[in-house]
C-alpha cells in the first residue's frame, strides 16, 4: 500500500496533474508520523501509511493554492467532502488518494496499556483485532479496541466515502460503540446542574491556545468569532466561561460538518474531553435532521439546507 | 433589583422585523397587556440569529432569550426562518446536553396580525423563567475569579 502511494504521488507529480501532495511522514518522534506538504517528486518516496497517522489533512486542503493529491483515511474524506459541499475547495482540483483505515493508534492508551514511554518500546504492530507491542524483547499483544482513539472506536465509515485512486481493498474497523459512548453516556446520567459543573470544571483549565479550533477542518472562518473586537463576544483572556462560550458555539458552527475525526480532543494540550462535546452534536444532527457530514459532494450543507416542517416541537 | 421587591425574570427577544416585531406592535396598539420582563431586539431576519448571541445574552445575565420570526412558508427572504430552525433547535438542544435548562433558550412563530400570540408567548416564556429562578450559570463564584459579567 505504502509503494503504491508514493508511486501515485510520484506519477501525479511529475504528469502535473497536481501541484501539490499532502501526505504523511515519520515524524521526528518515536512512531509519530508528520504532515508532508510538498511540491517535489522526490519527496513522494518519503510518504508513509502506518496505523499512527493521526492528523486530519483536509485541514491544509484550503491553505495551498493550485490542484492537490491529498491522502485521506474515512473521516479526513469526508472533511474533505464536506469542504466542498461548502465550496471552499472544487472537486476537479482535488485527487484524492484513500486510504482504507483500521484505526489509528492511541500512543497515550498504549502507554498505559504497557506502562512505559513510548521511547522504550520497541515496536508495535497491528495484527487483525490485535496490537501487539514489542518491548525489552517481549511482545505483549492487545485488543485492537483497547489501544485505538476513542473516534476510531466509533468509526462508521472507515473506507474514504469519496476518493479517486483507493489504496487497498476496501476495510472494516474495529468498533466498540459502548467504549466510545462511554463519558457521554455518564454525562447524560448527570442532573443538568452536574453536567454544567462538570464543563465548568473542564474549562477553567482551558488556556485559550485555540489548538482545537486551528486543527478543525470544519473551522475555516477566515476570522473568528473570538477575535472580533467590535463588538467583543467573549474576552480573549482564559476565563472558564469564554472558555466555555468559545467552545459551545465552535461547535454549533461546525453542527453537520464535523465528521468525528477527534483531532480537537487529540491537540487538547489540558486534555479536556472535547469529543464529548463534538460527538454528541455529530448524533444530534442525524437525530434531528437525519444528517451525516461529509456524505454526499452534492447535498446542500446541514445549516443551510431544510424542509417545511421539521422540529416543529421545538417551537410555539 | 431593589430590596423588598419580587424577583423578575429578565427576557431578552430577538423578533424578525416582518412579522414578531410588527405582532409586538400590534398587541400594543391592540391595548393588549404583555409582561415587561421582555427586552426586545429588532432584527431583519430570524436567520440573522446567530447562536452567539443567544449564549451572549446568557453570559450578560439574561434570564432567558426568546427567538421569534416568521411562520414556515412566510418568510420575507423565502429561507431565513428555516435557517434559524435548524439553528435554534441544535442550539436548544446541545445547551440542553452541556447543562443549560431548556426553557432559557425559546423560539416562536408569531406573524405581523398575530399580536394576541405574542402576548401569550411572552406571558408563557416569562412564566417558565418564573419557575427556574435566575440565570446564575456564569455567575462568579468560582474561585479567585474576578470576571464582571458586564
Amino acid at each position: 500500500m505504502e509503494q503504491r502511494l508514493r508511486n501515485e504521488a510520484k506519477a501525479l507529480l511529475e504528469q502535473g496533474k497536481v501541484d501539490w501532495i499532502i501526505g504523511f511522514e515519520s515524524g521526528s518522534l518515536k512512531f509519530a508520523t508528520t504532515p508532508l506538504i510538498t511540491k517535489d517528486k522526490n519527496d513522494a518516496d518519503r510518504l508513509v501509511i502506518n496505523p499512527f497517522m493521526v492528523n486530519n489533512l483536509a485541514n491544509f486542503l484550503t491553505e495551498v493554492k493550485g490542484r492537490v493529491g491529498i491522502v485521506a483515511k474515512g473521516c479526513d474524506s469526508r472533511s474533505i467532502v464536506s469542504l466542498m459541499q461548502d465550496n471552499k475547495v472544487a472537486r476537479e482540483d482535488v485527487v484524492i488518494l484513500g486510504v482504507p483505515c483500521r484505526g489509528i493508534i492511541d500512543l497515550s492508551k498504549v502507554e498505559r496499556l504497557v506502562g512505559k514511554e513510548r521511547d522504550e518500546l520497541d515496536d508495535i504492530t497491528r495484527e487483525g483485532d490485535k496490537v501487539a507491542i514489542k518491548v525489552d524483547g517481549e511482545k505483549k499483544e492487545f485488543l485492537a479496541t483497547e489501544a485505538l482513539f476513542d473516534n476510531c472506536l466509533a468509526c462508521e465509515f472507515p473506507t474514504p466515502q469519496e476518493y479517486d485512486i483507493l489504496l487497498g481493498e476496501p476495510s472494516t474497523s474495529v468498533v466498540n460503540k459502548p467504549a466510545a459512548q462511554e463519558k457521554i453516556e455518564k454525562l447524560k446520567e448527570m442532573t443538568p446542574e452536574q453536567r454544567w459543573e462538570f464543563w465548568k470544571n473542564e474549562f477553567s483549565r482551558c488556556i485559550r491556545c485555540y489548538a482545537c479550533r486551528n486543527v478543525c477542518p470544519a473551522c475555516f472562518c477566515q476570522r473568528c468569532f473570538v477575535e472580533e473586537t467590535e463588538p467583543q463576544w467573549v474576552l480573549p483572556v482564559p476565563r472558564w466561561q469564554d472558555n466555555l462560550i468559545f467552545q459551545i458555539v465552535r461547535n454549533i458552527h461546525v453542527a453537520g460538518r464535523c465528521t468525528d475525526c477527534g483531532e480537537c480532543e487529540r491537540v487538547c494540550p489540558v486534555n479536556i474531553p472535547l469529543r464529548s462535546l463534538t460527538k454528541e452534536m455529530y448524533d444530534l444532527v442525524d437525530e434531528l435532521f437525519h444528517y451525516k457530514a461529509g456524505m454526499d459532494k452534492e447535498a446542500a450543507p446541514l445549516l443551510i439546507a431544510y424542509e417545511y416542517a421539521e422540529a416543529e416541537d421545538l417551537f410555539r | 433589583m431593589r430590596q423588598g421587591t419580587e424577583w423578575e425574570p429578565k427576557l431578552v427577544g430577538f423578533l424578525c422585523k416582518w412579522c414578531s416585531y410588527a405582532g409586538a406592535d400590534l398587541a400594543g396598539t391592540s391595548r393588549k397587556k404583555y409582561p415587561a420582563n421582555i427586552r426586545i431586539i429588532k432584527v431583519p431576519c430570524s436567520g440573522r440569529v446567530d447562536p452567539l448571541f443567544i449564549l451572549k445574552a446568557l453570559r450578560l445575565g439574561f434570564d432567558g432569550v426568546l427567538v421569534s420570526g416568521c411562520h414556515p412558508g412566510e418568510c420575507h427572504y423565502q429561507t431565513g426562518n428555516y435557517r434559524a430552525r435548524r439553528r435554534v433547535a441544535i442550539t436548544k438542544k446541545f445547551l440542553e446536553y452541556v447543562g443549560i435548562e431548556p426553557q432559557r433558550v425559546q423560539a416562536s412563530w408569531v406573524s405581523a396580525s398575530e399580536g394576541g400570540k405574542f402576548t401569550e408567548v411572552v406571558a408563557e416564556v416569562t412564566k417558565g423563567l418564573k419557575e427556574i429562578g435566575p440565570n446564575q450559570l456564569f455567575s462568579q463564584e468560582r474561585q479567585g475569579d474576578g470576571t464582571k459579567a458586564t
